[in-house]
């Protein structure tokens, strides 16, 4: 008997050939495909027969139709999305925490799935009320979960056997972080020069061996004693601060590197 | 930072200037596009830029006895002469070492740019530039070879922690003998040092003396660089003579050596003799 192929209509209801995923079946799909090596002076082999278009995976049961239909379906079960957030901004301003869940089904005895307790809560830094110490310290306290480039603070849990659970824990953990970054421990007052995550030029090397130098040129000139403070406030100083800190905190990039270079030039005076 | 466009521009202007005068003008040779006769690097000015210009054998043999790198030796071997380009950074270091004030801390000069732009070469102009005017120079041809692949390295005698390299040692003073000869008989040293059980170097001798010593006795090579270095320092206090510390490959006196103990633990640059002597002369208090 002739396959289905050459029964079907052109605008037949495809949802109906193909309702869920199958296998690829070569008498029901009316498209003309080949697929596999060619052999010499040959064509890919056709759709009969061919392992190769049943061996890979198939997207025939979500074709635009059948994505509508499963929309119209799902409808009754939906509330509306609310009129007042239509952008990205609204959302993050009046919610600026994200909480991720994946929720998994498969074909098989049980609905339990373990992957499902995975709770991920995303927030940024910059709608938290912290100030400068606090926002070192939870950045210091945290590590690895906060990215730099988008200052967002990631927290997977999954430690508890319930999702409901695992939220609660994650919350939990957002307010003791929050609350311990805004108090100061005795210890935090030994911070070393290695525990700083920016370059500070107050009562560094750098800030030393320059007054150095400029006070040994002042003396074998035999200028009058210029005070550390006045050497200071005056302008090439703060030009040769402000270039080392660019220099330390931006990394080296050619701007940075001339302009260090005219500051030491105005500094050290010579031309 | 100039990736070699000096050369095409000067090229460039020098065939643009001849399109403009009118009367028979004699078509340069490529050799006077390239090449320049002004021999003395304290004559080069902007108009020498992109140009090479040559060194005697005899001056390269005495003031380059370890300075200039391999290729560019075997280059000397082929040509039989040796072609220096003048480049801007030299220039300007030129100008900086002219008008520089001597009674003023030593300035600190870092020359940078990736790989191939020509710094060693320039740190070479530079070095013959002063020796040339007659000032010493302490020449350290590649610091990345005193902190990696040393043969031997011996507990120091006259501090315990520390790590000496004979070889490397003895032969920089080698090649520091022959670069500053006339310097090593005027300088005198200011302390009495010893060496062993019964050599020592008297107060007042010179400095020659201490290099024979370093040569001779190999042991106290790395010891004999240390106090080639220090009374180097005290005397330019004096301001007997003008010292230019020229030192290629910089950074290997900061970074890790590759070098390890008898008991595999890493050394760390401080523990070796010639580094931390190295370092001393990089500040600026002398």
């Amino acid at each position: 008997i002739p396959p289905r192929t050459e029964r079907m209509a052109v605008d037949q209801d495809w949802s109906s050939v193909y309702p869920t995923a199958a296998a690829f079946k070569p008498s029901a799909v009316p498209l003309p495909i080949r697929m596999g090596y060619p052999v010499k002076r040959g064509v890919p082999p056709p759709k009969e027969g061919n392992l190769e278009l049943v061996k890979i995976p198939n997207f025939l049961h979500l074709t635009p139709p059948a994505i509508k239909k499963h929309c119209a379906a799902l409808k009754d079960f939906c509330t509306e999305w609310p009129s007042a957030l239509d952008s990205d901004e609204k959302c993050e301003q009046h919610f600026p925490i994200e909480i991720e869940t994946v929720d998994y089904v498969s074909a098989g005895t049980s609905i339990r799935n373990p992957k499902a307790r995975v709770v991920t809560l995303k927030v940024k830094l910059s709608n938290l009320n912290l100030d400068d110490h606090a926002r070192k310290k939870l950045i210091k306290l945290v590590g690895e979960r906060y990215c730099e480039d988008t200052d967002i603070l990631t927290i997977t849990t999954d430690r508890c056997p319930l999702r409901r659970q695992n939220y609660d824990y994650s919350i939990h953990l957002l307010t003791v972080l929050y609350h311990e970054s805004w108090k100061t421990e005795m210890w935090e007052s030994e911070k070393t020069e290695e525990d700083m995550e920016e370059y500070i030029w107050e009562n560094s090397c750098s800030q030393k061996n320059a007054l150095d130098t400029l006070l040994r040129i002042k003396a074998s000139e035999n200028v009058s004693n210029v005070t550390e403070e006045e050497l200071l406030a005056s302008e090439v100083v703060k030009n040769y601060r402000n270039s080392v800190i660019a220099l330390k905190n931006e990394g080296e990039t050619e701007d940075n590197m001339s302009q260090y270079k005219e500051s030491v030039k105005k500094l050290l005076n010579i031309q | 930072l100039d990736h070699g466009y000096a050369l095409h521009t000067t090229a460039k202007d020098c065939f643009s200037s001849l399109a403009s005068q009118d009367a028979q003008t004699l078509t340069e040779t490529p050799r006077e596009v390239f090449y320049t006769s002004e021999n003395d690097p304290a004559k080069h000015a902007e108009h020498h830029e992109g140009r090479h210009y040559s060194i005697p054998l005899e001056e390269v043999k005495a003031v380059f006895p370890h300075g200039l790198p391999p290729r560019f030796q075997q280059q000397i071997k082929t040509f039989n002469e040796a072609y220096v380009m003048v480049r801007k950074p030299a220039l300007e270091l030129f100008t900086y070492l002219k008008s520089s004030n001597f009674a003023h801390p030593a300035v600190r000069y870092v020359i940078y740019g990736e790989r191939g732009t020509g710094k060693t070469m320039t740190l070479c102009h530079v070095i013959h530039f002063c020796a040339r005017q007659g000032w010493l120079v302490l020449h350290i041809p590649d610091a990345h070879l005193w902190v990696k692949n040393c043969r031997k390295l011996m507990q120091s005698s006259y501090n315990k922690k520390r790590l000496d390299q004979p070889l490397q040692a003895s032969a920089w003073l080698k090649n520091f003998k022959i670069s500053n000869e006339r310097f090593l008989k005027e300088i005198k040293t200011h302390k009495k040092y010893v060496w062993g059980k019964r050599e020592s170097t008297e107060e007042g001798s010179p400095l020659g003396e201490v290099v024979e010593q370093g040569l001779a006795r190999v042991r106290s090579a790395s010891d004999a660089v240390g106090v080639v270095l220090k009374e180097l320092r005290q005397h330019c206090q004096l301001g007997a003579f003008r010292l230019l510390v020229a030192v290629d490959g910089v950074n290997a006196l900061w970074g890790r050596t590759t070098l390890k103990k008898e008991d595999r633990s890493p050394v760390s640059p401080e523990e070796l003799t010639l580094v931390y002597n190295l370092r001393k002369m990089m500040m600026n208090n002398w």
